[in-house]
């Protein structure tokens, strides 16, 4: 069938919904509204106002309570409204639902999804446009993903909802609707650790994930008369698949690490790391990062484009490391 | 003419940069993108190359000024009967404006604060790469190693002249062609006069024999040698010289491969003799690590992977062809690996990276290979075995405890190994076992 990215993530939580009777999904409108983005259309008149239920305006409380029910025996779905505001929740998710597992000696589990739309390229603003993902990959106990397809979009929500440990899912706004992809009919789950090769080539790899996925395949395409390009679609940023990166890093010698977050202490930071440790004789040049520049993400449309990666930056950052 | 040396845009966000030192003095010569002078700016530090050959006739900022993007910076003469030493007139500093009076005053900045000076932490730049230099990359390096190879021969076609991985690699495919290769191409029967001068290279000349001038005598033919000929035949007085070989020789008695062989013919699969040595040494080999190594200066690196490398000869001569991770194939999977390479090194198929990263050599002469022979080690690997002529022979073998004589295919296995870090215990015990694992016959 064909959906958008926006409705894989409806089928996935309406999916689960139906099928586990603990599943649970909570957040600011996500009830009566259907949610701001409209993700959640139609499950509470489906599935009840007890399991489909309206929050305050409290991310920290969303979160704890989702802990709370988690420890008990549920699996909660946490919805944030725009993902910036995550960070209202921090101290939920970093110091409680990360850390249960390890506390209580393996003994109890945290099945959390916390879940909501991130990214810009929607001249949405600094509230409304932030990547915070590399704050998440930095927490033992926690699992991050971010889905660029609505195939994996439904695929490794499920498996998030059916996982024991929290989740950060990061869906990306920009996709929401601009993506639309057919997906199969009957069920299936994405795993998480596991990334995708979106395209082999041989010059160069490029090793991305979320929003850019799709600009860097159609630079991959673009450019295919001048250089050969492997294209890794990370898929889930914590644990990262580092079997797969290193694999393309010794086939091609070339890296260029592409994310919309910020560059500094981004995710691409941590993987350049890797490579330039573990694949260091195999580099036919330097470990490349393209992310968004050290600012916060502007309203106005040009300026929001000078900051963010776009197709043209990507181009010229392949081109060049190509040349090496 | 006089051409403007200007400060470029060194990225979007980029409005000026610092000028850090001139590379060069008024007055003098300078090719096309020869680096002048050293920018900082708070995005990027870079050397600016000279737009044009010439002259320097002017410079016109000072070390540590900040000037802005399109600033003019230094003036270059281009027309060589027009340049001459730095006019007398050159416009002198203004210690008040600082700056070059109608040029360079620093009030004429962009209307933005000067971003934080870029201290230089690090030690004087390098001075420009003297001849012969290569610039490379880690895995060029890597590759450098593995295949003996001297980069200064490769063209970089990278930045800066960089060789890349796909340099070497080309390099590779075309066997390895060195100037003195490329300069006898395409002229099959030169005359001795005619002949090229041996190369310049005192390491290429130390490698490779002599090169004396062919002989004349009327119905000679000299036949120059191909690139590939050249490699083989460096890497040959190379190993020669580099490994003290020592030879062993074990009586193998194949009638066991012989049945497996004739059961799988019966099934319609043809296995020669050479896959079953192949698996019997990657077995031998992960029993002793020593001989699946490599030779780095003045140590001997012990392979974790076994990656045997197989000879294949081809019309342009010998290649060596490696099967990754030997130790993890069936025998069928060895057995259709060696025919794949043998039908595309024959038509010239096979890629630069599936020839590099052997650890152990097997070669094997083929039906007229001969009783037995004294196998030359490819380097930087320390082992390689030759299958000799199998032949069927009366020998004497125990049934029920008493002798007795049955014909049977016998083959003598030779093996060489460097005597450097491979001393006759683990030597002959390797090859020992290789005679263990073929006569057993169990390949499964």
């Amino acid at each position: 069938m064909l959906v958008t990215y926006i409705e894989a993530i409806r089928q996935a939580m309406d999916e689960e919904l139906a099928r586990d009777g603990n599943v649970l999904l909570m957040g600011e409108d996500v009830g009566v509204m259907g949610g701001a983005f409209k993700a959640s259309a139609g499950l509470q008149e489906k599935h009840g106002a007890d399991r489909v239920v309206d929050m305050p305006i409290s991310e920290s409380l969303i979160v704890g309570a989702g802990v709370g029910l988690a420890v008990q025996g549920m699996r909660p779905i946490l919805e944030m409204q725009f993902i910036d505001f995550i960070s209202c929740g921090f101290d939920q998710i970093v110091n409680t639902a990360a850390t249960l597992r390890y506390r209580h000696g393996g003994q109890t589990a945290c099945p959390i999804v916390i879940r909501g739309p991130s990214g810009g390229g929607v001249h949405g603003g600094l509230y409304h446009s932030q990547n915070p993902e590399a704050w998440f990959c930095h927490v033992p106990g926690l699992k991050v993903v971010a889905p660029a397809t609505a195939y994996d979009a439904k695929g490794l929500l499920k498996s998030a909802i059916r996982d024991d440990d929290p989740v950060i899912y990061f869906e990306h706004k920009f996709l929401y609707r601009r993506i639309k992809e057919e997906i199969p009919e009957e069920e299936y789950l994405v795993p998480i650790g596991k990334a995708a090769l979106r395209k082999e080539g041989r010059d160069l790899t490029v090793i991305t994930y979320g929003s850019p996925v799709h600009a860097v395949m159609k630079a991959a395409r673009d450019m295919a008369a001048e250089v050969d390009i492997e294209v890794i679609d990370l898929r889930t940023l914590l644990p990262i698949d580092w079997a797969t990166v290193k694999a393309s890093v010794r086939k091609t010698g070339k890296v260029l690490i592409v994310h919309e977050a910020r560059l500094n202490g981004g995710v691409g930071g941590e993987v350049a790391a890797r490579i330039a440790q573990d694949c260091f004789e195999e580099l036919d040049g330097p470990v490349v990062r393209l992310a968004a520049r050290d600012v916060h993400t502007p309203f106005a449309p040009a300026m929001e484009d000078y900051v963010l990666p776009n197709q043209e930056k990507i181009t010229e950052a392949i081109r060049k490391l190509a040349a090496y | 003419m006089l051409i403007d040396v200007v400060m470029p845009q060194l990225g979007e966000s980029v409005v000026e940069g610092v000028v850090v030192k001139w590379l060069v003095e008024v007055g003098e010569l300078v090719a096309k993108d020869h680096p002048l002078l050293e920018i900082s700016t708070d995005k990027v530090d870079a050397e600016i190359p000279s737009p044009s050959a010439g002259r320097i006739a002017q410079i016109l900022v000072k070390p540590g000024e900040t000037v802005p993007i399109q600033a003019v910076l230094a003036k270059i003469e281009t027309d060589p009967a027009a340049a001459r030493p730095a006019p007398e007139e050159a416009p002198k500093w203004d210690e008040e404006t600082e700056g070059f009076p109608g040029h360079m005053a620093r009030t004429s900045g962009p209307p933005i604060p000067a971003p934080p000076r870029v201290e230089p932490s690090a030690p004087a730049p390098s001075p420009p790469p003297a001849t012969g230099r290569v610039r490379i990359t880690p895995v060029v390096a890597r590759m450098a190693a593995e295949h003996g190879l001297d980069l200064s021969k490769i063209p970089g076609t990278g930045i800066d002249g960089r060789v890349t991985r796909k340099d070497v690699e080309a390099h590779l495919a075309s066997g390895g062609a060195s100037s003195f290769a490329k300069a006898t191409e395409g002229k099959p029967v030169p005359k001795a006069a005619a002949a090229p001068a041996p190369p310049s290279s005192k390491a290429a000349a130390s490698r490779a024999p002599k090169v004396s001038p062919p002989p004349a005598a009327e119905g000679d033919q000299v036949v120059p040698w191909t690139p590939i000929r050249k490699r083989i035949a460096e890497h040959m007085v190379r190993s020669k010289t580099t490994s003290p070989h020592v030879h062993i020789f074990a009586e193998v008695d194949m009638h066991r491969v012989a049945g497996v062989r004739a059961r799988a013919k019966k099934e319609g699969v043809n296995l020669t003799y050479l896959p079953f040595v192949i698996y019997a040494a990657a077995k031998a080999l992960r029993e002793t690590p020593i001989m699946n190594a490599t030779v780095s200066g003045e140590s001997t690196v012990l392979k974790k992977d076994i990656h045997i490398a197989v000879a294949v000869d081809t019309e342009k001569g010998l290649l060596v062809p490696v099967l990754r991770h030997t130790d993890r194939m069936s025998l069928k999977e060895i057995s259709a690996a060696v025919d794949d390479f043998g039908a595309r090194a024959k038509s010239g198929k096979i890629s630069p990276d599936e020839l590099s990263g052997g650890t152990f050599s097997i070669t094997n002469p083929g039906i007229k290979g001969n009783l037995f022979g004294t196998p030359i080690i490819n380097q930087p690997q320390v082992g390689i075995l030759r299958l000799g002529q199998i032949v069927k022979r009366p020998v004497v073998i125990d049934v029920d405890g008493e002798d007795s004589i049955v014909i049977r295919p016998m083959m003598y296995l030779g093996c060489a190994y460097d005597h450097r870090v491979i001393d006759g215990v683990a030597g002959n015990g390797f090859l020992y076992r290789v005679r263990e694992i073929l006569e057993a016959g169990d390949f499964l």
